[in-house]
């Protein structure tokens, strides 16, 4: 590649990314400088503000033409800017939990956990915008080594560690199969790049051998469900989840989970949506498997979490359950794929973050995980409270809350395409998550506990803010996210 | 817009915001807000009923929400039926608030109450008048939090938050057969608005098949509401809320609005005969099935939640012989008289601080005012001739006999003696006889208690009178539905003949066997009576032996049906779920072997099935 061929490329498309890539790089070369009792929370503000910049770079981007450089390895698109705005919202809101983060002494470490949280943001951005395996396979790796040592991050704590340790393992396992599937696709079509599998599956040199595609199908499959942990290779996440620091696992359930199922969507609708089984698209006829795997999730993350004390492990399975009813619209396959999946996630970030950061307002203040340090909260911090009231209605899906809307759509979705079983299972699984939902209110509302009044610290306190007005926002007039994105014209992927 | 009917839920929205913001500064005034509040409510549901008579529908709706091609409204609606419970859902809000500020005069958390009151009244309001089932189903489970709410206010009780929860998960239950019902309306009408699926319900754009299944859907979700069999559970639990609570929400509005919603849908049922039965079978059902057991207990609110739960099956067995207007009437009637009745027993409640009826009596002397209030609801709830429960349940009778329903005919006619026996039981218990109490000075509660049980007693005597055979005004109000079709059945005149001698006969052997007691005593202060002693003690003895056991007996069986059977089935299902609960989180042991291990064997399966089929599905 000459330097007249790389300096032609549209860089500009990257702005988001070049942005996150510089931040990183600063607060990582300003943590080496810092004198080391120090403290690290400048380095978090310059990450907002660097998250805050990407943020209006990308909303500029609104709008432009779908392009990719590096011989169409890399590719702006709707698609991924729609997927790009979540992670760097998310993003955004996690470095302000982290900002008010205590952790105690083993916490010291946290210049490493601005920049890597960045490093991971980064890779989960590339995730959204590859259009070639190997690039995907990078950004999944960028995201996924980036959080093994987010995971692991308060190094003297024994939980912490053993959740790194149980991550990078399982994490193993995953890329391993992932890398696997890959090469078996590499192997039927000789090309990494999406668009070009895509042409060279429906070859009827190709078709022939539709066997080996499907092996390589369920095994990609296996292999991203690990991301977005569902069932049966979702049981790292609870014990990952539960031993990381509060702000990182807010950031792996959803960043982490958010970027699964945009690769997903990604990769299978390209690669597979036009090739032919043996009656119809290849993902058609395979729907059933995913299907399982959807339902399955739904069953085992709530009912699992019914039996959960530590607030965090049982939010660890409600994130399960939520992958569960994400994977509906994929496997439903309507025209409104992109936009329910898009819309849950968005509500997701919203009411997750939001009860992650009461979480965390709570376990520090009461130095316990037990669900029972949320008793007499109402009298302790009426308006956190309500916040979290507002937050677990919403997961719960109760009407006026924008996990409602995201849930009544997606229902809406597969009943229209005739999934009667799996709609089933989606309403008898939400029923059974009240009662854990409740539980946690319960405690809130009607059980008496400390009674000395509670403040959260500022941060927190904006995070918990911008959750619950949107979270209600978006349950009362969800048309305001529908009409944004109607902006993003989805067809752009699929044009080469 | 119209703002007379937009501000009708808004105003008690309104008292839940300001109460919720400043109601720690106003206290004991808050009462005085929420009351006005749903005063001016009130007056415009009335302003708004008196504009439906031979006035036409009034329908406004706004864009909401578009998806693909399909846009959803929200809006309002008035027709016949919907102002009149506004009326009835306003007035008795008021009416509660009113008492409340009574009943709950030393409670700390006074505002708080009233709040939620405000909150429960706009979701009760705001569900009346939603033009389409989609702003239906959002209200219908903003009311179950507001019932949720106010059944845990007093959340120090462990029974409390358990039956807060209950009532909650149970009605859920019933909840998801409406939301499943309502989305499969959706694809085959393409609108959530009730009169597009009227109108393709009319012109059999709708197959039979769909409509009897989105009909029994939709009636699921009125069993769990309306506490009807069996998803009856919670209501009797829920008696743990304050009392007003209960008599708003689970004696006159909330219960009623699973009544409301077949009415509501009452195109879509009447179109299938099926769902017709089902509702017939399950109301007739529940209406004796809670009856028997309301004979055995000894708490007076749950005396009048089974009480409830029965004369809601009334009303379902009137939706579902056809007799619409009957339906419609009994709720109005029974909101009165109910209401009147759970306000009465709070005011006994409040004076005796107990609701064990065995350790009441007496205090038909000591509360002037609330005694014969107590006994004119009860008159009215068991038929007694002229007072409003027997014009009302005559129609049902009616209805039921003059469509063809004659096994449920006579189960009707069993509850009503039933309903007339235990009422009664809880009238001598608690009103005659010697004191049984511990506390000796009963006061009757003050006047802010006993004017709204002044207004709802008048009520319960008069409001039978708008429609009479004689004066069909509600007959002839209900019909201005264009949906429609009201079917005139021809009166019997030997229906009335017999509720009436039913339901005294209720009343007389309600007096022989719990009013005995009085004449015991007379016979040994006096031998001369001694033989006629002997004669009552011994029809007593009769009584009890075959009457009395007899019907206990019958009581607890269903009692204990009730209790094993039914709660059986559901602690199976909530076992199971228990269970799987318990074997899979022990899966999670923490050894990341084991979740390697079951990851490389899911996708193994995954890959057998796959090779297994040829990768062959469908």
């Amino acid at each position: 590649m000459t330097l007249e061929k790389l300096l032609s490329y549209d860089w500009g498309i990257m702005a988001p990314e070049f942005t996150i890539l510089i931040v990183a790089t600063l607060l990582s070369l300003m943590d080496l400088f810092i004198p080391n009792k120090a403290s690290r929370k400048p380095l978090a503000l310059l990450g907002i503000a660097g998250v805050i910049i990407a943020i209006v770079f990308a909303v500029m981007q609104v709008g432009t033409e779908p392009t990719s450089i590096l011989f169409d390895t890399y590719r702006f698109d709707s698609f991924a800017l729609a997927f790009k705005l979540l992670f760097l919202v998310a993003t955004g809101l996690i470095l302000l939990l982290a900002l008010d983060y205590e952790g105690g002494r083993e916490w010291e470490f946290r210049g490493e956990f601005f920049y890597l949280l960045l490093t991971a943001l980064l890779g989960a951005m590339m995730m959204a915008s590859s259009a070639d395996l190997i690039t995907l396979f990078v950004g999944l790796e960028l995201l996924s080594i980036s959080s093994y040592i987010l995971a692991g991050i308060r190094k003297n704590n024994l939980h912490s560690n053993e959740a790194a340790f149980k991550y990078v393992v399982n994490g193993g396992i995953a890329t391993a199969i992932t890398l696997f599937g890959m090469s078996y696709i590499y192997g039927l079509t000789g090309s990494t790049n999406l668009y070009e599998i895509s042409e060279a599956l429906t070859n009827p040199a190709v078709e022939q051998n539709a066997f080996l595609l499907v092996m390589a199908f369920v095994m990609l499959l296996v292999g991203l469900a690990f991301k977005i942990a569902a069932a049966p290779f979702h049981m790292w996440a609870p014990d990952v989840y539960q031993g990381s620091a509060t702000p990182v696992t807010a950031f792996l359930s959803v960043v982490s989970k958010s970027a699964g199922f945009a690769l997903i969507l990604k990769m299978f609708l390209i690669t597979f949506l036009s090739v032919q089984g043996w009656h119809n698209s290849i993902i058609l006829e395979l729907q059933p498997y995913i299907a399982v795997i959807a339902g399955v999730t739904m069953v085992i993350g709530n009912v699992v979490a019914l039996r959960q004390r530590n607030i965090k492990r049982m939010f660890a399975y409600s994130s399960i359950a939520h992958a569960g009813y994400v994977l509906v619209p994929f496997v439903s396959l309507s025209l409104l794929v992109f936009k329910m999946t898009w819309f849950y996630l968005l509500a997701y970030l919203l009411m997750n973050i939001g009860a992650f950061a009461v979480i965390q307002f709570v376990t520090e203040k009461e130095r316990s995980e037990d669900f029972t340090a949320f008793s007499g909260l109402y009298k302790r911090a009426p308006w956190v409270a309500v916040m979290m009231a507002v937050f677990i209605l919403s997961l719960a899906g109760l009407p006026f809350t924008a996990g409602f809307i995201g849930k009544f759509g997606i229902f809406m979705s597969s009943l229209g395409t005739g999934h009667f079983v799996l709609a089933s299972v989606m309403m008898a699984t939400t029923v059974i998550s009240y009662v854990y939902y409740f539980n946690v209110l319960v405690q809130i509302f009607f059980r008496k506990g400390e009674v000395d009044r509670l403040r959260p610290s500022v941060g927190l306190l904006i995070v918990m803010i911008i959750c619950a007005v949107g979270t209600i926002f978006f349950g009362i007039y969800p048309g305001a996210a529908y009409d944004f994105f109607q902006g993003f014209d989805m067809n752009e992927l699929f044009i080469k | 817009m119209n703002p007379i009917i937009w501000l009708i839920p808004v105003l008690p929205l309104l008292s839940f915001v300001l109460l919720l913001l400043f109601g720690r500064r106003v206290k004991e005034a808050s009462a005085v807000v929420g009351s006005l509040l749903t005063l001016g409510s009130l007056i415009l549901s009335v302003v708004v009923f008196m504009g439906q008579w031979g006035g036409a529908s009034v329908k406004q709706t706004v864009e909401w929400l578009a998806i693909g091609d399909t846009v959803l409204t929200v809006g309002y609606e008035i027709n016949p039926l919907n102002a009149l419970m506004l009326v009835i859902v306003s007035f008795v809000s008021f009416l509660i608030q009113v008492y409340s500020k009574g009943y709950m005069h030393d409670d700390d958390r006074f505002p708080v109450f009233f709040a939620y009151l405000g909150l429960f009244t706009f979701a009760m309001l705001g569900l009346v008048i939603s033009p389409n089932l989609l702003q239906l189903y959002i209200f219908w489970e903003l009311v179950g939090v507001g019932s949720f709410l106010l059944i845990g206010y007093y959340f120090y009780k462990s029974e409390a938050r358990e039956a807060a929860k209950k009532a909650f998960i149970m009605t859920r239950i019933g909840d998801v057969g409406l939301f499943i019902g309502m989305i499969l309306l959706f694809w085959q009408v393409g609108s959530f608005e009730l009169d597009a699926i009227f109108d393709a319900v009319t012109t059999g754009d709708i197959s039979q098949g769909w409509i009897t299944l989105t009909a029994i859907l939709i009636f699921v979700g009125a069993i769990g509401k309306s506490g009807q069999f069996p998803l009856h559970t919670w209501l009797p639990d829920a008696m743990e809320g304050p009392t007003p609570v209960s008599a708003l929400i689970h004696a006159a509005t909330m219960v009623a609005a699973g009544v409301y919603l077949v009415a509501a849908m009452f195109p879509l049922f009447e179109a299938s005969e099926a769902a017709l039965t089902t509702v017939a079978v399950v109301g007739g059902f529940t209406a004796i099935f809670a009856a028997t057991i309301g004979l055995a207990q000894a708490d007076i609110k749950r005396v009048l939640a089974y009480s409830t739960v029965s004369q809601l099956g009334y009303m379902m067995l009137a939706l579902g012989s056809s007799g619409y207007v009957a339906g419609i009437f009994h709720l109005t009637t029974h909101a009165f008289f109910k209401a009147l009745l759970f306000l009465a027993a709070g005011s006994v409640i409040h004076a005796v601080h107990t609701q064990n009826i065995h350790e009441m009596g007496g205090l038909w002397k000591k509360m002037k005012w609330t005694a014969p209030l107590f006994l004119i609801g009860a008159m009215a709830i068991s038929g007694v001739p002229l007072l409003s429960g027997f014009f009302s349940k005559d129609e049902i009778l009616a209805a039921t006999y003059a469509d063809g329903r004659f096994g449920l005919f006579w189960i009707a006619v069993i509850a009503t003696f039933l309903t007339a026996f235990y009422m009664f039981r809880l009238f001598f218990l608690v009103f005659t006889g010697e004191s049984q109490g511990k506390v000796k000075k009963v006061q009757e509660s003050p006047g802010v208690m006993v004017f709204p049980m002044v207004v709802l007693g008048i009520l319960a005597v008069i409001a039978g009178y708008i429609n009479t055979p004689v004066a069909p005004i509600l007959d002839d109000y209900l019909a201005q539905n264009s949906y429609l079709e009201i079917h005139h059945h021809e009166s019997y005149w030997w229906i009335p003949i017999v509720a009436t001698v039913v339901s005294l006969f209720g009343i007389f052997m309600a007096w022989l066997v719990y009013a005995k007691k009085k004449v015991k005593r007379l016979s040994e202060a006096s031998p001369d009576f001694h033989f006629i002693l002997l004669n009552k003690y011994f029809i007593d003895e009769t009584y009890d032996y075959s009457f009395v056991k007899g019907t206990r007996g019958f009581s607890y069986f269903w009692y204990y049906i009730d209790r094993f059977v039914v709660e059986g089935v559901i602690q199976l299902v909530t076992g199971a779920v228990g269970w799987i609960s318990k074997i899979s989180s022990k899966a999670h042991n923490g050894q990341v072997q084991l979740y390697g291990s079951v990851a490389f064997a899911g996708m193994a399966v995954l890959l057998l099935i796959v090779a297994w089929l040829g990768g062959y599905l469908t």
